[in-house]
């Protein structure tokens, strides 16, 4: 159920009049969200509700546990048993996502040795969700055992924690220590969230239909073709596919976080305006930030504080794994380990001038217009950042390695596919959304949809967007492409 | 060592390595508190503290600090 369905339009109504209709009374409306995000999940997936009920009542014991051990002041069980909760947390991500691709890689390197294998090739049918609401699950018990927040004692909370359905196909991923004391408060709607919520959720519908589906056609036609064209349609191609990238999962971040605020809860960020990056660390510290968060707090401090005696080389080996560990996150593909190590490499000079974790200004000429120093570092970093999605989506490694090589053949003619209209609506869509950022990141007084503009002026503009939308959407409702992850 | 004396001494690691002699640690000082304090310097201050105080602190015990207070306790217990 695409949160851009008519269908969930009904659900999420349903659920909001429900939901609100609960008066101030906290445990009903958890009851509320929980019994929602099971059929919303149940719908997408209905064989993985025995799956995620059940690693939330393990993982809700392990955090008690976790806690004993502390209270005990035994805080060596409490570290050991954390670790294990986590590996047992993870145990579904691993088998659904990554057994096949294991296995297949094993049968492959023992081919190549000599060994004759049965193993062709098999695969696991990934279920919707599983990298969000374990990393949610994972997340808990480790900041239980770093002291940083308490076991949850209403298992109800927790439940809903873990299964809150705007976040479970594809994130943000919450933090509980921000995530659940927010399910103990009444969540009122007030006419702030509410007109939060509807611009968020206005916005995010607007960049995925008319920008990132649109454009999806006509890059897809290209990168599924590359054959045909040459240095200027896959130089074009290259070239938007991230902004199709970012047009389609920070829309479905902000209807997520849209829907969290219409139901009163505030949802993690995940995205600030990635491509005014001055180098690849900072794009990482704008882009998915929820995961890069979590991995930075899980994977790359434990790492840097393992080679901490190894200066800078220590701090290369922890990003150059902590990236490798993104790639895989995305999936079980080769392809993602090398886009994670290529932007590992990226970071190598970062770290060498000090600058990794450095913030970047912009300089504003006479108020409004980015320095040509500052555009041009910009501009490389998205450059950089275009290369390895090139990587990021190819089927295959030597595919990417293809599409990059057919570039040399010759210029070619500039792809028209998917008609004059799809490339014209895109392409105006997407100068609102370049306007949009390039206001939000200059902090000026006058912005699109701005939060806390005059009421009449933002409902004159998500009227007028309403409109855009519903006039110049695609045919069909596509599926969000971070759902795949 | 008296509580006040670690105090002070990192203090003045926390001052030299993120380069910034105005800074002023309390018991309840936390990352927050502290613009150059990310966490990259972060790694840099434990070293220069495992150094001074000739310790070495486990990765949980590191992992779990919520303020300079927590990671004095450490230090006390470590070196007492």
């Amino acid at each position: 159920m695409e949160f851009n369905s008519l269908n969930f339009l009904l659900f999420f109504m349903i659920t909001f009049a429900v939901y609100h209709l609960c008066y101030q009374k906290t445990k009903v409306k958890n009851i509320v969200l929980l019994v929602a995000s099971y059929v919303f999940y149940g719908i997408a997936d209905l064989k993985m509700i025995p799956v995620i009920a059940v690693m939330t009542i393990i993982l809700y014991f392990l955090g008690v546990k976790i806690e004993k051990f502390l209270n005990d002041d035994n805080d060596q069980k409490a570290h050991k048993l954390a670790v294990f909760s986590a590996i047992i947390g993870l145990l579904p991500l691993f088998y659904f996502k990554y057994f096949g691709f294991s296995v297949e890689s094993f049968a492959k390197l023992f081919s190549t040795l000599g060994f004759n294998t049965e193993i062709s090739s098999f695969r696991i049918l990934m279920p919707l969700g599983i990298s969000f609401f374990t990393f949610r699950l994972v997340s808990y018990v480790l900041e239980i055992g770093r002291r940083k927040m308490s076991a949850e004692k209403d298992f109800l909370s927790f439940a809903t924690y873990v299964a809150f359905f705007p976040c479970i196909m594809a994130g943000p991923i919450d933090r509980p220590n921000k995530f659940l004391p927010q399910l103990k408060t009444p969540r009122v709607l007030d006419s702030e969230f509410l007109t939060e919520g509807v611009r968020l959720f206005v916005w995010g519908w607007f960049t995925k239909v008319c920008i990132a589906d649109r454009m999806g056609e006509y890059v897809d036609a290209i990168f599924g073709n590359y054959q045909d064209y040459g240095a200027l349609s896959i130089g074009i191609a290259a070239l938007i596919y991230p902004l199709q990238m970012y047009a389609d999962f920070s829309g479905y971040s902000n209807m997520a976080i849209g829907i969290g605020r219409l139901l009163g809860i505030e949802v993690a960020e995940n995205f600030r305006r990635p491509f005014f990056a001055q180098n690849v660390a900072e794009y990482w510290r704008r882009w998915h930030i929820s995961l890069t968060g979590w991995l930075t707090d899980y994977v790359f401090m434990p790492l840097n504080i393992k080679f901490r005696d190894y200066a800078n080389l220590g701090l290369i080996m922890a990003v150059i794994i902590n990236l490798i560990a993104v790639g895989f996150w995305h999936g079980a593909n080769w392809t993602f380990g090398f886009f994670g190590l290529y932007h590992g490499l990226l970071f190598i000079p970062l770290v060498l001038s000090g600058k990794m974790n450095k913030k970047t200004k912009i300089t504003w000429i006479k108020g409004w217009l980015i320095s040509p120093q500052n555009f041009l570092k910009m501009a490389l970093t998205y450059c950089l950042v275009a290369l390895g999605l090139v990587f990021f989506r190819a089927e295959s490694i030597g595919v990417a390695f293809d599409t990059i090589g057919q570039c040399f053949t010759g210029l070619g003619a500039v792809c028209k596919e998917g008609g004059k209209l799809n490339i014209a609506v895109f392409m105006f869509s997407l100068m609102i959304l370049c306007v949009k950022d390039y206001l939000d990141e200059g902090k000026f007084k006058f912005g699109i949809l701005k939060t806390g503009e005059k009421v009449w002026f933002t409902n004159l503009q998500l009227i007028g967007l309403i409109i855009f939308i519903l006039i110049f959407r695609g045919d069909a409702v596509k599926e969000f492409i971070y759902m795949q992850f | 060592m008296e509580r006040t004396e670690i105090l002070s001494q990192v203090t003045d690691i926390f001052r030299d390595v993120l380069d910034n002699e105005e800074i002023v640690l309390t018991e309840n000082t936390t990352a927050n508190d502290v613009e150059e304090w990310d966490s990259l310097s972060h790694i840099q201050l434990i070293v220069a503290i495992e150094k001074h105080f000739k310790i070495k602190f486990t990765s949980p015990e590191i992992l779990s600090w919520k303020n300079v207070g927590e990671l004095l306790e450490t230090i006390a217990k470590k070196s007492a």
